[in-house]
């Protein structure tokens, strides 16, 4: 090979390395980077002092629009703002706070860019039936709400001779349905002597665990016979009592009423012996 | 002199003795026929969610109930003019039971309808108009003070049944509460084997007396068995030309619009001012306490010597005053305001309950009473029944409570206004008719007298 065009080759080749990392250098200039800040968990049982998330638009791009921050996939209202370095403040963190958040930034002519941060925490169980009446034969349901992230594990226990078991489910009546925070325990066909009892539903993830009891109560059909029974035995002795006075005092009225009926009479002028006192009958 | 009042039913009441008895066993029936289709209320959740109704379907139950109760009036009143009080309250406490123990099994809501709302309802009606009448027939003096402490027999059964149904319901559910229910209400039964009928100890009167004027509280002559045609046997319709029974008439079927409405509504507005449902509960206990202590009071206040031969004044500034307090009630602020009104709205509705039926047995008087109640009932029927979903439907078109107020408190001012007006008249009429009949039995007196006078000269002479 001729040395010039040896030479020509190597300062061509250079020259397309040199201007494909130029190139790369200039278009990663050209897209966004964002400093996000770091993974949160929320401490269990006791207040998290307030704080904040931020994302900062680094790398200058000047066709920026407007941010936004979304939670779990819904933007969060009131949160676009011009800003290149975005804030959402928890001022009171609780357990419902917990799950994932993203900062949006949108541009005239790229599309959208965007961090993501969690803010985990231990589940708290915050809706359940505290107690379950049902009668023998129905289906009792139980449930279970929870707030925290990530989802949790849930489990359902029964406690038996002070300790909490596995549900035994040899009979098949018991269904558990649960997802994300919710569960529930559909028990059918209720048995009075092996299903009342407490119950426990237990969400387990990977920050912390948290449960909660409901008790559930079978009524008999035959319940309600016994107060009645005892009302009805009621009513019948006042009224024995009433009709044995009544019938007391029937022969002592006769009586009364042949006594009583004298002294009133006298007002009338005819029974009077002596007819030189005539009254008047001033009522 | 003119003669006493006593003298129109025939016999002297005994105006106490067993009368306290009979009070008792009103206050029982009579707390039973209102207290009940209230506290039922309890129940209705469970039951909307058992047979799959919306809740307008199951509170018909309640509005059944209370509309069979007052249309079945007459028919009540019929059955007490023939057999007297005690078979009919204790028919009635059977029926009212009957009612519950099948309503227990029942597989629809018509079952409810027609076992609570109809059987249940003709029960009830049944132990409000003889329990109502009797009093009438035990008391003259003490009147006033025997239908005020009658009358509470209302709120306090209705403070014993609310948590009780409560308690019923969380241990055995909605069909065990009703068979237990249809055994507590046998006690009306109870309540009425108390009822004897009053031993009419005859004043032997002389017979320049019969001649028949029955006082001012009667102006058409006594209904008799024999001589009248059948359907004025069954329902006086003569009553309709009865000047107090038309004013009375009148003026209740427009209060009854306004009656209702508000104590149904207190819970609802509470909560719709942001109140919590324990606090917005505990105004209806204040009510209904507020409501309890005064019944008595006013019944006592009714049979003062100032207040009874005017009562009708009484019970007129007792429903202007309710008209007041539903007019004040939306410019008072916040819980503290509600619970002030809460107050004096039980005092306003305690005074007129407890005044409600004594006005009518001080216009038409004992005899005519049990005829007139059921008439009463049987029209008062459509304002009671109309009163609250009418509110109701003012609530939902403005969105707000005030008007609804407002209109209550209107249609209770007005007919407060109105009795005053008219009893002035029908007072100045009744004094104008005593006097002339005092002027005529004064010389009817005189002219008998003086044949007394003769005969008995006769007779001396004859023995002579």
């Amino acid at each position: 090979m001729v040395p010039g065009k040896r030479r020509a080759a190597v300062m061509s080749f250079s020259l397309a390395i040199l201007g494909s990392l130029m190139l790369q250098y200039v278009s990663s200039q050209n897209e966004p980077s964002i400093a996000a800040s770091e993974h949160v968990i929320l401490p269990m049982d006791i207040h998290s002092p307030p704080f904040s998330l931020q994302c900062n638009l680094t790398s200058g791009y000047s066709s920026h629009v407007d941010s936004y921050w979304m939670k779990n996939g819904e933007e969060i209202p009131e949160s676009r703002s011009q800003n290149k370095n975005t804030e959402h403040r928890l001022a009171k963190p609780r357990s419902d706070d917990a799950g994932v958040y993203m900062c949006v930034f949108t541009f005239e002519t790229s599309p959208p860019a965007n961090a993501t941060i969690e803010i985990k925490s231990a589940p708290e169980i915050t809706g359940h039936k505290r107690s379950e009446n049902r009668n023998e034969g129905q289906r009792a349901v139980l449930h279970c709400k929870s707030v925290g992230y990530p989802h949790p594990v849930w489990s359902w226990r029964k406690l038996d001779n002070g300790i909490f078991r596995e549900l035994d489910n040899t009979t098949g009546r018991f269904f558990i349905n649960s997802r994300d925070n919710y569960t529930e325990l559909l028990i059918d066909n209720l048995d009075i002597n092996i299903d009342p009892g407490e119950y426990q539903c237990n969400a387990t993830n990977t920050i912390g665990t948290h449960e909660q009891k409901s008790i559930l109560r079978v009524r008999s059909h035959l319940a309600p016979l016994w107060p009645l029974l005892g009302v009805l035995l009621e009513i019948i002795i006042l009224v024995v009592i009433i009709v044995v006075y009544e019938k007391r005092k029937k022969p002592e009225d006769l009586q009364d009423d042949d006594d009583a009926a004298g002294p009133l009479k006298t007002n009338s002028t005819n029974n009077h012996k002596d007819k030189n006192l005539r009254q008047r009958n001033t009522n | 002199m003119p003669p006493p009042a006593t003298s129109n039913l025939g016999y002297t009441p005994p105006d106490g003795g067993w009368g306290w008895v009979i009070v008792f066993s009103a206050f029982i029936s009579i707390g039973f026929s209102y207290a009940f289709p209230k506290s039922l209320t309890v129940f209705f959740k469970e039951i909307q969610e058992y047979f799959s109704v919306s809740y307008s379907e199951i509170a018909w139950v309640s509005s059944v109930m209370l509309a069979t109760m007052y249309a079945a009036g007459p028919i009540s009143s019929v059955l007490v003019n023939r057999y007297g009080s005690r078979p009919v309250v204790m028919v009635g406490g059977l029926l009212v039971g009957l009612g519950m123990v099948s309503a227990s099994f029942g597989t629809t809501i018509v079952h409810l309808y027609l076992c609570v709302g109809v059987i249940g309802g003709f029960g009830l009606a049944f132990n409000l108009q003889p329990s109502l009448t009797i009093i009438g027939t035990y008391f003259h003096a003490k009147r006033p003070l025997a239908n005020g402490l009658a009358m509470t027999g209302s709120p306090v059964v209705l403070f014993t049944l609310a948590p009780l149904n409560q308690f019923l319901f969380d241990s055995f559910g909605w069909r065990g509460s009703f068979l237990i229910l249809g055994g507590i209400t046998l006690n009306c039964c109870v309540a009425g084997s108390l009822m004897r009928p009053v031993k009419k100890t005859v004043e032997s009167t002389p017979k320049e007396e019969a001649l028949e004027f029955n006082g001012p509280e009667e102006a058409a002559p006594e209904v008799s068995t024999e001589s009248q045609s059948c359907v004025q046997r069954f329902i006086d319709i003569s009553l309709f030309k009865h000047r107090g029974f038309l004013i009375y008439l009148v003026g209740n079927i427009i209060l009854f619009f306004g009656f209702f409405a508000p104590v149904v509504f207190l819970a609802p507005y509470a909560k719709h001012q942001g109140i919590d449902e324990y606090s917005a509960a505990f105004l209806l206990s204040i009510f209904a306490l507020s409501d309890m202590f005064v019944r008595p009071a006013t019944g006592f206040a009714g049979n003062t010597k100032w207040v009874r031969p005017k009562i009708q004044y009484f019970f007129a500034f007792a429903v202007s005053y309710n008209g007041v307090c539903h007019l004040l009630c939306p410019l008072l602020p916040g819980y503290a305001g509600l619970v002030v009104y809460a107050v004096f709205f039980g005092l306003a509705f305690g005074m007129l309950s407890a005044l409600l039926f004594e006005t009518l047995m001080d216009l038409v008087g004992a005899k005519r009473f049990s005829t007139a109640v059921g008439l009463c009932t049987i029209i008062e029927c459509g304002p009671v029944l109309l009163g609250p979903p009418i509110s109701g439907a003012l609530v939902d078109a403005f969105g707000d409570y005030k008007y609804m107020y407002y209109t209550c408190g209107v249609f209770m001012l007005v007919p407060g206004i109105f009795f005053f007006i008219m009893h002035y008249f029908n007072y100045k009429k009744l004094d104008e008719e005593k006097h002339k009949a005092a002027v005529e039995m004064r010389t009817a007196e005189d002219t008998v007298h003086l044949n007394i006078g003769q005969k008995d000269k006769s007779e001396d002479e004859v023995e002579k």
